[in-house]
């Protein structure tokens, strides 16, 4: 009671913890004695333990069920995400063409993306396909490994592929203000756009895929002035107009080339 | 009277000063509603006050005392008509008596000063762990004003949430203000009264006027039955009776007159005091204090100074807040600086620490508490309990003194016939609260004869048109002991009016207290017996005085010393047993002296009054109500002390202790121990006295330590002939003991010791206005026995409020342990804040309110009240065992759900550790599951949300098995019944119902963050809900197994 209270001074609450937090009379450490601590000590390594070991086993159990190549649902992939390289600040690709410090980050972005995809590389991981159909490795119930993808030669990109040496397409256009921009599909495993038409996004394997690549020149875009450009993939059976998600099949980004 | 004069003179600065000492208690606690109050910390400042109040609190009783000196009973009619400027047989003018009332004010007592309904409001709003939520939802708004400044993506992700937690305070806040101001608003309807109206003369002219209009020098008629409506100095009277107990606490009637009789204002008889009622007779006075600055209303200014105990309800909810309230922030604050060490940034660290504090508290508890309290108090109300306060609930729970009034709580407040002699033989009469027949034997001529004079010699009549009621619910004009015997002639005789009606009374002297006698003089009902009949009652030893022979069987015999002294050992027996003896006696006129037309004369007596036949005695005694022995003796086995506290006899005191068990049938006081021993007092050992029956005049000199003394050694007791100031003295003396007193009461004078109790408990019928303000509890129908059911529901809402809590305590470790992951492991987010909020305030809520309908799990009136300092409404072991056990298993069972959700879309346990910070980049639209799959912002958000509503139906799927496992503390649930309590159900269904229309129902509104989730996921935690279940079972054996052991000491809570 409020009472009782007000008639304990400062000190004795003090002696009170003390003795709450070492009693040298009963031996207790925090209310308790050695002995009780042990046992409670022990009590709780057996208690967790035992939680631990049952956590261990129903996730081990859960991974059992769970498919090492293909994921149990992918409803939430339905339409594959956009992006593009280089991947840009806030998505705006903004520099200077005679200032190589603007533009010479990009260059290298694209330099260390498009390194996979270089011809003799592709080569010797995947295997050439027919334009036009889907590439299916079934596994028909025996695991056939190493899958091989198909190929997306580096060189295919031309102009954009930055394979020229200094002088030419080695900058991507950067350096001339004919800026070449990567557009790329999000992987996602048993994809079927398009219904075999039009576009393929074909993609089976897993080690060596290489995702196929857009690039986009823009040649004569108008200097030191802000392009709002989108990219949508077009295929049968595919939305790409959902409010919420601004990735799901499109890319929206902003080119600015700044000439002195 | 005498007694209450030295006491008033005596007490009034010893009164000031303890209620100087209540005062200073007041000051630090702060009334509150289950939560802890902001507290003046400053000692300088509390000390000023505390200085303030004892000034005050000096002067106003100084002022009391000074004011008590009233002058007016000394003046005489003239200089009265000159003081108060009235005329006594024209009153005031219409136009003076407007002037007096404007100057002062209504003639009725102001009502305790109420908390203005603001300040309750606010208190709700910052009480308990509103505090908390208020801090996390400032905190909110800084981190979002940051964000906004910064210019993040989703800035009013922050405001929403602050916005939201400030609503759930507010929302929880008017939810508990409403349901006090209901249980309030109950008392305001009930204390309301019809006006009382007075008979005035103004301006020369008799009116009926409403009480509150008199003003100073008014004046009033009163007659019997009357309240006086305000202090009168009398000026005429005629066979004018008050009852003073409202004042006094006796309720013996005093004489009224206009003469002078004491120097002291209370005890002269030319003044009637405000409240107090005219018995009989009629008075015609000047009125001469009106409203607050009469007597009563002076005591009951005083009382309303006397500050609220906080209730133990009170102090436990206020020591769990602290509790769960010190877990919350020394978490948050630990997290905070792990977060900041593991360099995460400050904002982010902030919003981490309102997430640990909003799964740290329980946000519906208390608006849960309140719903129970109010429950518990609405099935008291139907029991005859009404609970002002809702926390005074549970403090009749933990009551283990009560300080019982005797007349009207243990008795029924009536007079009642008990004990007849006559033959030389004792006869017992039913004093049942029903009787219809007497069981005694009926069939001697000496019963005939003394039927006869009760029935003649009796003026108090019934009120007519109440042929329908029963006879001892009748209302009767007359004082208690003509009643009693009007009722008890009436039930054995019948129609007693028609019985008067043929005995035609022709003459009458009243009973006076010089006489000591009532007589009257009849005509016989026997056509042919011309002879007048008298009949007398009165003191049994005068009686005796005038007789010379004495009935046996039929017959007149001479009254020898032989008989004389059997008449001396029946009176000493009846006296003995605290009975108010009546002796009666009769004598036929010879029809010679006496012819029909005599006439008889009162004042010169020219009739016999001496020489008479003496018939027998009545002895009548205020029964015990037939529910209180059996409601004592439970009292007794729930380990509670009742003490009787009484202004009456001691004797009368005794008797009615021992009959309903206060005292019981084997123990002695030391007096009887004396008795039996034949040794004066002093040689005997008082510790071998169980009982003590304690005389006011003794404890006026008792040193508060012989008092304690007293209290301690004494297991029964009773304490008589006790004045109001006495009656707080005898509360406090318990409370030192460190007992939780519940003491009751009625008058005006009780309301300073029913404010000082631990729970005040004022009585519906008898109780005064005042009383029933200053009690915590209103018995409607005045029984004792409610008091006990009130006690059973006490104990059983403590119980339940504990397996509340425990239940409530649990998820919280589910709902804390997700953010701590978070931050260490930097794994999505596995439970939002909002989600978080909808277990706390959603599914939680019904099945927690459900538990407050578990019936006991064992006879819990046969256990000792708890200790205040040991038995803790949240113990250790409760919290614990909800935190550190069967939280932690819920933990780990919605884990396993969390890590489901998220391997079956494609991101395995391994990969989700340490992504926090890709994961949450917007910029990052092409994030790689553990597949190779690429994932954008919103799908990844998409999938958190997922995660979210996966996590919270684990929760409340392991809710369910807490719950039922909540229903009972050591026994097995099926000991207890899994299907008794329906409303557990009700909350179960109510649980998962919910839960399916957050998910299912809601799950496409983004900005609550559920999904619809796949069905199967339902059942993830379902093994770990079971897992609990056979855990608590497991618990519960074992202690039921092994009382004392180390387990029991450990788990039980």
């Amino acid at each position: 009671m409020a009472r009782d209270k007000e008639k304990r001074s400062c000190g004795q609450v003090l002696a009170e913890w003390r003795a709450f937090l070492w009693d040298p009379r009963t031996r207790q450490f925090l209310g308790r004695t050695g002995t009780s601590w042990g046992l409670i000590l022990l009590f709780y390594l057996v208690f967790y333990g035992f939680l631990a070991g049952l956590f261990a086993l129903t996730m081990w159990v859960m991974l059992q069920s769970v498919d090492p190549h293909v994921p149990k649902y992918q409803d939430r992939l339905l339409t594959p995400g956009l992006m593009i390289r280089p991947r840009a600040e806030g998505l705006d690709v903004t520099f200077n063409v005679s200032q190589s410090h603007t533009w010479l980050p990009y260059v290298q972005a694209l330099h260390q993306f498009l390194e996979p995809y270089n011809d003799s590389l592709q080569a010797a991981r995947n295997a050439p396909c027919v334009p036009g159909r889907y590439n299916e490795q079934p596994d028909d119930a025996v695991p056939n490994y190493p899958k091989r993808a198909c190929r997306f030669n580096r060189s295919a990109l031309g102009a954009c592929s930055g394979l020229g040496h200094a002088g030419a397409d080695w900058d991507y256009g950067y350096g001339s203000g004919r800026p070449c921009v990567l557009v790329k599909v999000n992987r996602v495993i048993n994809f079927f756009p398009g219904r075999n038409k039009s576009i393929n996004v074909i993609c089976m394997a897993k080690v060596n895929y290489t995702q196929p690549v857009v690039a986009v020149r823009f040649s004569n875009a108008s200097a030191n002035v802000e392009h709002h450009i989108e990219c949508r993939l077009q295929a049968e059976g595919l939305r790409t107009d959902d409010d919420r998600d601004k990735f799901a099949g499109r890319v929206a980004f902003r080119l600015r080339i700044n000439r002195d | 009277m005498e007694a209450l004069t030295k006491k008033k003179k005596k007490t009034v600065p010893t009164s000031a000063n303890s209620f100087f000492l209540l005062q200073k208690s007041e000051v630090y606690s702060v009334e509150i509603y289950g939560t802890k109050e902001l507290e003046k910390t400053e000692a300088g400042g509390g000390d000023e006050k505390y200085k303030d109040i004892k000034g005050k609190k000096k002067k106003k009783a100084e002022e009391l005392k000074k004011e008590l000196d009233l002058e007016d009973h000394k003046l005489s009619a003239s200089e009265l008509e000159g003081k108060y400027g009235t005329n006594i047989n024209k009153g005031l003018s219409s136009a003076r008596a407007a002037e007096l009332l404007a100057r002062d004010g209504l003639n009725s007592l102001t009502p305790p000063k109420a908390t203005p309904e603001i300040v309750k409001f606010l208190k709700q709003m910052v009480g308990g762990f509103s505090i908390l939520l208020w801090v996390g939802a400032v905190f909110s708004w800084i981190s979002s004003g940051i964000q906004i400044a910064q210019g993040a993506d989703s800035p009013f992700d922050n405001l929403y949430l602050g916005v939201v937690l400030a609503l759930v305070v507010i929302l929880t806040g008017i939810f508990a203000y409403y349901q006090e101001a209901k249980s309030t608003n109950i008392m305001a309807s009930f204390s309301k009264m019809v006006p009382q109206q007075a008979l005035v003369i103004r301006d020369g002219e008799k009116k009926e006027l409403p009480a509150e209009q008199l003003v100073v020098g008014d004046i009033v008629e009163i007659k019997g039955g009357d309240r006086i409506p305000a202090d009168i100095r009398l000026i005429a009277a005629q066979g004018c009776k008050v009852d003073n107990s409202s004042l006094t606490g006796e309720s013996e009637p005093q004489p009224r007159s206009c003469e002078f009789t004491h120097d002291n204002p209370l005890e002269t008889r030319n003044i009637a005091f405000y409240s107090t009622t005219c018995v009989e007779g009629t008075a015609t006075g000047v009125v001469i204090n009106t409203g607050d600055r009469t007597v009563i209303g002076r005591i009951a200014s005083l009382a309303s100074g006397v500050g609220n105990e906080k209730t133990p309800i009170a102090i436990e909810i206020e020591h769990f807040v602290y509790l769960v309230a010190g877990v919350a922030v020394s978490i948050g604050v630990l997290f905070f600086i792990i977060s900041v060490s593991m360099r995460y940034k400050i904002l982010d660290s902030i919003i981490f620490l309102i997430g640990i504090i909003v799964a740290n508290v329980p946000e519906g508890l208390l608006a849960t508490v309140t719903v129970s309290l109010s429950l518990t108090a609405k099935r008291m109300a139907k029991k005859n309990c009404l609970v002002k306060n809702l926390e005074a609930v549970e403090t009749l729970g933990s009551t283990s003194i009560i300080c019982s009034d005797k007349t009207g709580t243990l008795t029924q407040n009536r007079m009642t016939v008990a004990h007849l002699w006559f033959d030389n033989q004792i006869y017992s009469a039913d004093t049942s609260e029903d009787q219809t027949t007497q069981p005694f034997d009926q069939s001697s001529p000496t019963w005939t004869a003394l039927s006869k004079i009760v029935a003649l010699c009796n003026r108090a009549e019934f009120r007519p048109g109440q042929e329908g009621i029963p006879i001892m619910k009748r209302v009767v004009v007359g004082d208690a002991s003509e009643t009693a015997l009007l009722k008890f002639s009436e039930v054995l005789l019948g129609d007693v009016m028609s019985i008067r009606a043929q005995n035609k009374k022709v003459a009458e002297i009243p009973f006076n207290s010089t006489n000591k006698f009532q007589l009257s003089i009849h005509e016989t009902d026997d056509a042919n017996d011309k002879c007048y009949l008298l009949v007398m009652k009165g003191a049994p030893e005068r009686i005796l005085e005038r007789c010379s022979t004495i009935m046996i069987n039929g017959k007149e015999e001479p009254l020898d010393s032989e008989k004389a002294e059997a008449f001396q050992t029946a009176y000493m027996e009846l006296g003995g047993m605290g009975e108010r003896v009546l002796g009666f006696c009769h004598l036929y006129l010879p029809e010679n002296e006496f012819p029909d037309t005599y006439s008889f004369d009162t004042d010169a007596m020219n009739f016999p009054t001496s020489n008479l036949c003496f018939v027998g005695l009545l002895s009548m005694i205020d029964p015990p109500r037939s529910t209180v022995p059996d409601a004592v003796s439970k009292c007794r086995s729930a380990g509670i002390k009742v003490i009787m506290v009484t202004g009456d006899h001691p004797i009368t005191a005794k008797a009615i202790a021992r009959s309903v068990g206060i005292i019981s049938a084997t123990s002695e006081t030391v007096e009887d121990i004396a008795k039996r021993l034949n040794i004066p007092v002093e040689r005997v050992n008082r510790r071998e006295a169980t009982a003590a029956v304690v005389n006011g005049m003794e404890l006026k000199d008792m040193s508060l330590q012989e008092l304690d003394e007293i209290l301690c050694n004494h297991s029964e007791i009773v304490f008589a002939r006790t004045s109001p100031q006495q009656k707080l003295i005898i509360v406090e003396g318990c409370q030192r003991q460190g007992a939780v007193v519940a003491v009751t009461g009625d008058g005006v004078n009780d309301s300073p010791a029913l404010k000082k109790a631990d729970i005040g408990i004022a009585m519906g019928i008898a109780g005064s206005d005042a009383a029933k303000n200053a009690a915590d509890m209103v018995l409607l129908d005045d029984n004792f026995a409610s008091i006990v059911t009130g006690v059973e529901e006490g104990r059983l809402i403590f119980d339940n409020l504990k397996k509340t809590i425990a239940y409530t305590l649990t998820k919280n470790i589910a709902e804390l342990c997700p953010f701590l992951i978070y931050i260490i492991a930097s794994i999505p987010l596995p439970i939002g804040t909002i989600t978080i909020l909808f277990i706390d305030l959603g599914t939680d809520i019904i099945p927690s309110v459900a538990l407050a309908y578990e019936k006991a799990e064992s006879d819990i009136m046969n256990r000792r009240p708890r200790n205040k300092q040991k038995d803790r409404l949240v113990n250790q072991q409760l919290a614990v065992y909800s935190y550190l056990q069967i939280g932690i298993m819920q933990s780990v069972g919605a884990f396993v759900t969390y890590f489901t959700v998220y391997a079956e879309q494609g991101f395995l346990p391994l990969t989700l550790l340490g992504v926090r910070v890709d994961w949450e980049n917007s910029a990052i639209n092409d994030f790689e599951d553990s597949y190779g799959q690429q994932w954008t912002k919103y799908q990844r958000t998409y999938l958190q949300w997922t995660g979210y509503t996966a996590f919270f139906v684990s929760i409340t799927i392991q809710q369910v098995a807490d719950l039922i496992i909540r229903k009972t503390r050591r026994n097995s649930i099926f000991q207890q019944g899994l299907f008794r309590n329906k409303v557990i159900w009700v909350g179960i269904f109510s649980q998962i119902g919910i839960a399916l229309i957050l998910t299912y129902g809601l799950g496409h509104v983004t900005a609550l963050n559920f999904t619809p989730l796949r069905f199967q996921y339902w059942f993830v935690a379902v093994p770990f809900a079971v897992l609990i279940w056979v855990y608590d079972e497991v618990r519960k054996l074992l202690i039921r197994r092994y009382p004392g052991s180390w387990w029991d000491k450990n788990m039980y809570y």
